[in-house]
């Protein structure tokens, strides 16, 4: 048996969970909830943590509860599927599936050719009242961490300021966001890119479609929801079998096929719909460094947005 | 005076005294109770016999009814006791839960359990064994009967204060306490009542202690009244024993309608406007004033130009006012110096207002007041 | 007949049982635990965490969020009194449904409520495509405080339906009477001696209110209102920090204390007992003649924007979501769980709320009415406040009760206890101490008259408070994600964890579920508010 922390919603993974059981014979175990609740949970547990595994929207939270030293250093032969950008470096967690950052416009007011090229376009007045973030979302709070260290602290205020002029609209995440592109509340919004494929399954005729960034924009950011072993966990030999499998064909197949993802392991490729990890030209960034987001929430603060 | 309860000048612990105690039901001795700086229950000895009707009757916040909350075990006295069929309920060492001190209640508000048909409020007090046949008994005997199946606020306001007199007596208590159990209902009603329940009361051989504010109620359905002011008891007598010889002035005042006519005192006799009374057992000496208790009808008047001969002008007396009462007529009459007091006649023999009177008394020993001497 | 006293002055309270005060004091307990976690928290912090509570912009929040609860409160007293009065007095056509329907809207959560205002008033919202041929293309702006506050009345307002209602019911029509006979009209007897009477009542529920909007989440955030919970929440995810995050939520919880102190006062020192309560008639029905069509306007105006329209809104998602090939997602066994902890929650609450309102209302000391306020500490604070603060005492401390039912309950207890507490207290304000007396004297200790009468005769009134706490634990999110036995799954975690990674249609039929089992469970309690 393993018990698994999962700030990954049920509809999302809850499927994969059970085919690792019907794969290993191991009982799982799963405890669902927002990714941050999750940390704080696991954080407030401390030692007495009954999980084994922490399984992570963002490398945010990961990199969290790994600086309280609440996880163990991850096997090689777990660490070595994954790119190093895509893990911590010191090996205490492992990124599972990648996500990109996007900008979601509205496909009855825009086209492809109106999108800017780099996200300090959306600071120009022509988009005032057309804009909608969500920035008390994880994934966001990343972005804007990958801002201040690929561009540094003052583009990266320039950039918050110069959309808090253009006045956007406040949203609680990333799927309200989305809902309000579709229906032309706004033009564009700040999402992750799998969001619209949920939407689509729902609603085919969702007017919205994905704008990736290229060429190392931070607009193009690709982070990795990921998974951990708490240092106290009982079942750890269980934990990193499904660890492991989560990195295994089958689990990224899933998160190629039923979630949007993209996989991470070599040779797999993600949704054709996609374009490939390749192809977006994501800035050169290793995700540990992203751990740092308390200077991110202090600069959201100055600015006011938070 | 023979009113006043003799107090026994023995402490708590010997309180009962084996050879009254089988007629006593119940009795307090001292009985003290402070809220803050207020002492509510001050120093109360009172007795009642088994079978007895007493009435404690006093203005309102004179303590009747803490009096009444320490008796059923609501409040915890600060000094005195209490014993109730024999047994002491509440003293220095001993506080007996309401619970367990055999005392039936009934308030002026029903109090029925609304959640409860006449039968559950009845037999609420009683053992499973008897249950039906003791209701049954209680239903009839305060007439009610076919009524056990209805909810309480299907009855009248009447009825409700008979299932709880019922629902009272139901646990053979040794005790009834009665607070002011007719004062919500109409007056016709209220007399019907009344007379009803003292009759339920008396053939259920109960002993009660009944608080009101009504002096007409107090007097007219109790063996015994206790007036009470201030937290102390003044008089514990008969009714007509309360109403012709009231100890003071003030249980002459608060017992049906006194005239205190002032006087001086002169060869034993107190000289008033109306005539010469004696002054008590020579108690008095010459030179004191004082008052004298006549009530409305034990004066009788004399109209001035009937009269043989001229009366002295410092008695001769007008009628001011006049203020009739069904039988008879209460005639407001004022002295020369402006004194005014009240003679009652029979309604046909009334006087017109503005006629010139005399008054004298038919009695001639009646209860005299000394005023104190400042 | 009935008085209305005022008199006894506090002298002249008798001692509580110590079992009732111990049976109390524990419950009050549970309710401050959260409230020493967090000063455990907060007696860590640094200046940073100062200067984050008291810089301009933590206070603007604050304030703000205090206006936002007092305008949801005012807006919510003005829809729930007409709604409880129409219901429970007047000859309004079908009655009973509108009674099962206004108090619907409490079981709605609030992050679907939100979702279903921004859907229906949003800037593309429906009633704008609907608006659009008229010539309107811009509605007033919804986002912000316009949106939060009326999502927050949408979904609260039921509170003092439900306690108002109660009150209604009970009261003695006999003051009614009286006034009308020295000459007053209906409608200046209705405002000088019925809403009087109902004064505690109102307060209890828009207490209920004041503090739900304080501590609410899903709906401000959804309608990008900026309220203290969620700068608490923003802490929380943000920082994983939780000492800045306790800090804040001190000031909340200084916040809930001038709250409650506000309800003592606007409740008043009178008693509103009815003194023969056996003798109470069932009050008089009002017939409304053509009043009658613009009462039943009202009424569906309120009903259809707190129950059609989100149950519409889930509605759309599923039809939607199943035409495009979605699963049904119909969730028996989370269904299960959530009734089952739920209505154990509910028990649970009803029996905590009777030492409580005990010692408030009969024994009236200083320690009676600390217990009482400290009971509502919980309500206000934010559910993953409260949810940590048993994580970190239990997962330290209580390790075999740790992520079990009973522990997730006993944080349930914390959260909704007021819910009951302020219902069984007003009830029992109604009930006249003399009939606990006689039935002293007839031979009852104290624990037995509060089982063979006390408590039977406001029965009505438990099962209100226990409906109260049923439909609210039902909807409860942060504490059951952080509580409940691992792979315990409810309703309202099903609907949240669809709808936050926006797969609307599977989060419709669990919301439907939990509406239609809200709705059959309500039907069953107002039979019952009757049957007495």
């Amino acid at each position: 048996m393993v018990t698994v922390y999962s700030g990954r919603s049920e509809e999302l993974v809850g499927p994969l969970l059970e085919d690792f059981t019907e794969a290993t014979g191991i009982e799982v175990e799963a405890r669902y909830g927002d990714t941050a609740e999750m940390a704080n949970l696991i954080l407030t547990e401390g030692e007495n943590s009954p999980a084994d595994v922490f399984f992570a929207q963002d490398a945010g939270a990961l990199g969290a509860v790994a600086q309280e030293g609440l996880l163990a250093p991850l096997p090689e032969e777990i660490l070595g599927a994954v790119e190093d950008r895509f893990k911590s470096p010191s090996g205490e967690w492992v990124g599972v599936s990648g996500r990109a950052r996007v900008v979601a416009y509205n496909t009855e007011t825009l086209a492809e050719e109106d999108m800017p090229d780099s996200i300090f376009g959306f600071t120009d007045p022509e988009w005032s009242g057309r804009i909608g973030w969500a920035p008390t979302n994880g994934s966001f709070q990343s972005f804007v961490t990958a801002l201040r260290i690929i561009e540094g602290e003052d583009r990266a205020r320039e950039w918050l300021e110069g959309i808090q002029a253009n006045e956007p609209n406040v949203y609680d995440g990333n799927s309200a966001a989305l809902e309000a592109v579709a229906s032309g509340e706004i033009d564009v919004a700040f999402i992750n890119h799998y969001y619209l494929f949920q939407r689509l399954a729902e609603d085919p005729d969702t007017a919205a479609a994905n704008h990736f960034m290229t060429d190392g924009d931070p607009g193009a950011l690709v982070n990795v929801a990921g998974a951990g072993i708490l240092n106290t966990a009982e079942n750890d030999e269980a934990a990193r079998e499904l660890v492991a499998f989560l990195l295994g064909e089958e689990a990224q197949t899933y998160f190629a096929t039923e979630t949007y993802e993209y996989p991470l392991i070599d040779g797999m490729e993600a949704d054709p719909a996609l374009p490939s990890l390749g192809e977006i030209g994501s800035p050169e960034l290793d995700l540990s460094e992203l751990s740092d987001l308390e200077g991110t929430l202090e600069l959201l603060q100055e600015v006011g947005i938070l | 005076m023979t009113a006043t309860v003799e107090r026994p000048s023995v402490t708590m612990p010997q309180m009962s005294d084996p050879s009254d105690a089988p007629q006593l039901a119940f009795r307090t001795l001292a009985l003290t109770k402070r809220f803050g700086d207020v002492t509510a229950v001050d120093g109360v000895d009172l007795d009642v016999r088994r079978g007895e009707f007493l009435a404690v009757l006093g203005p309102s916040g004179c303590g009747k009814t803490t009096l009444l909350r320490l008796v059923a075990g609501f409040e915890r006295p600060d000094g005195g006791g209490i014993e109730v069929g024999g047994r002491v309920v509440a003293g220095p060492r001993r506080h007996l839960p309401p619970e367990e001190r055999r005392i039936g209640m009934v308030f002026q508000e029903s109090a029925l359990f609304p959640h409860l048909d006449v039968a559950g409020n009845i037999g609420f007090g009683l053992a499973r064994r008897d249950r039906q046949r003791r209701i049954a008994e209680l239903v009839a005997l305060v007439g009610l009967a076919g009524l056990q199946r209805r909810m309480p606020h299907e009855l009248s306001g009447g009825q409700q204060q008979r299932v709880a007199l019922a629902r009272a007596l139901a646990p053979h208590p040794a005790l009834i306490l009665l607070d002011e159990p007719f004062s919500s209902l109409d007056a016709t009603l209220r007399s019907q009542l009344r007379g009803d329940v003292r009759e339920i009361l008396r053939s259920a051989g109960a002993t009660t202690l009944f608080v009101t504010h009504d002096q007409g109620e107090a007097l007219e359905i109790s063996d015994r009244v206790a007036v009470m002011r201030a937290g102390r008891i003044e008089q514990v007598s008969t009714p007509d024993e309360l109403y012709l010889r009231p100890v003071n002035r003030f249980v002459a005042g608060f017992v049906g309608e006194a005239n205190l006519l002032p006087g001086e005192v002169r060869h034993g006799e107190v000289q008033t406007l109306v005539g010469r009374f004696r002054a008590g057992h020579g108690a008095l000496a010459d030179g004191v004033r004082a008052e004298v208790l006549l009530r409305p009808e034990q004066l009788h008047m004399l109209q001035v130009d009937r009269l043989s001969s001229a009366p002295r002008p410092e008695s001769v007396l007008t009628v001011v006012r006049r203020v009739f009462h069904g039988s008879e007529v209460h005639h407001v009459l004022r002295s020369p110096t402006g004194f005014e007091f009240e003679v009652a006649t029979p309604s046909s023999a009334t006087i017109e207002v503005g006629t010139r009177v005399i008054a004298h008394a038919r009695a001639r020993e009646v209860p005299v007041y000394p005023l104190d001497a400042e | 007949m009935a008085t209305l006293t005022t008199r006894r002055s506090a002298s002249r309270v008798p001692a509580p049982p110590a079992w009732l005060t111990g049976a109390g004091a524990l419950v009050a307990l549970l309710g401050l635990l959260p409230i020493a976690y967090l000063l455990i928290l907060a007696a860590g912090s640094d200046e940073s965490a100062i200067a984050l509570a008291l810089r301009d912009r933590t206070l603007g929040v604050l304030a703000r969020t205090l206006v936002l609860a007092a305008t949801v409160t005012t807006a919510s007293v003005l829809v729930a009194l007409p709604l409880a009065w129409l219901t429970t007095r007047s000859d309004l056509p079908g009655r009973r449904w509108w009674g099962v329907l206004s108090v619907l809207p409490l079981v709605v959560p609030s992050y679907v409520g939100g979702y279903a205002v921004v859907a229906a008033f949003g800037p593309r919202g429906t009633l704008q495509s609907l608006l659009e041929p008229l010539g309107i293309t811009r509605l007033p702006e919804l986002y912000g405080f316009p949106g939060a506050a009326l999502a927050l009345t949408l979904f609260s307002f039921p509170y003092i339906v439900l306690s108002v209602r109660g009150a209604l019911l009970r009261l003695d029509p006999a003051y009614e009477e009286v006034s009308r006979s020295l000459g007053r009209g209906p409608w200046r007897t209705f405002w000088t001696v019925t809403i009087p009477q109902l004064r505690p009542a109102i307060a209890a529920g828009a207490l209920l209110v004041a503090l739900y909007s304080l501590a609410d989440f899903g709906a401000v955030s959804l309608l990008q209102f900026d309220s203290f919970t969620r700068a608490i929440y923003v802490q929380y995810r943000a920082s994983f920090d939780p000492t800045l995050a306790a800090v804040l939520a001190l000031m909340l919880v200084t916040c809930t204390g001038g709250v409650l102190l506000a309800e003592s006062r606007l409740r008043g020192r009178a008693r509103y007992d009815r003194a023969g309560a056996g003798a109470a008639r069932p009050p008089a029905t009002v017939s409304l003649g053509a009043w009658r069509w613009l009462a039943l306007a009202f009424c569906s105006v309120v009903v259809g924007l707190s129950v059609v329209m989100p149950v519409g809104t889930i509605a759309f998602w599923l039809i939607r979501g199943v035409s495009a090939g979605e699963p049904l997602n119909l969730v028996w066994d989370a269904t299960l769980n959530s009734v089952l902890a739920s209505a154990l929650a509910a028990v649970l609450a009803v029996l905590a709320s009777i030492p409580v309102a005990v010692l408030a209302v009969r024994h009236r000391n200083w320690v009676g009415v600390l217990i009482e306020r400290a009971t509502y500490a919980g309500f206000a604070l934010p559910g993953i406040v409260i949810g940590l603060a048993f994580v970190f005492v239990a997962a330290r401390f209580l390790p075999a009760i740790y992520q079990t039912l009973p522990l997730l309950l006993l944080a349930y207890l914390v959260r909704f206890a007021p819910e009951a507490v302020g219902v069984t207290r007003a009830s029992l304000l109604q009930v006249s101490p003399r009939i606990e007396e006689v039935a002293r004297t007839l031979g009852r200790r104290p624990g037995a008259v509060l089982r063979e009468v006390t408590l039977p005769i406001i029965r009505p009134g438990l099962i209100a408070g226990g409906a109260l706490v049923f439909l609210t634990a039902m909807k409860e999110l942060p504490t059951t994600i952080l509580l409940a036995p691992t792979g315990f799954d409810t309703l309202a975690v099903r609907i949240w964890s669809a709808t936050s990674e926006g797969f609307f249609a599977r989060a419709a039929a669990p919301a439907l579920l939990m509406v239609i089992v809200a709705a059959f469970s309500l039907t069953v309690v107002l039979r019952r508010e009757r049957d007495r």
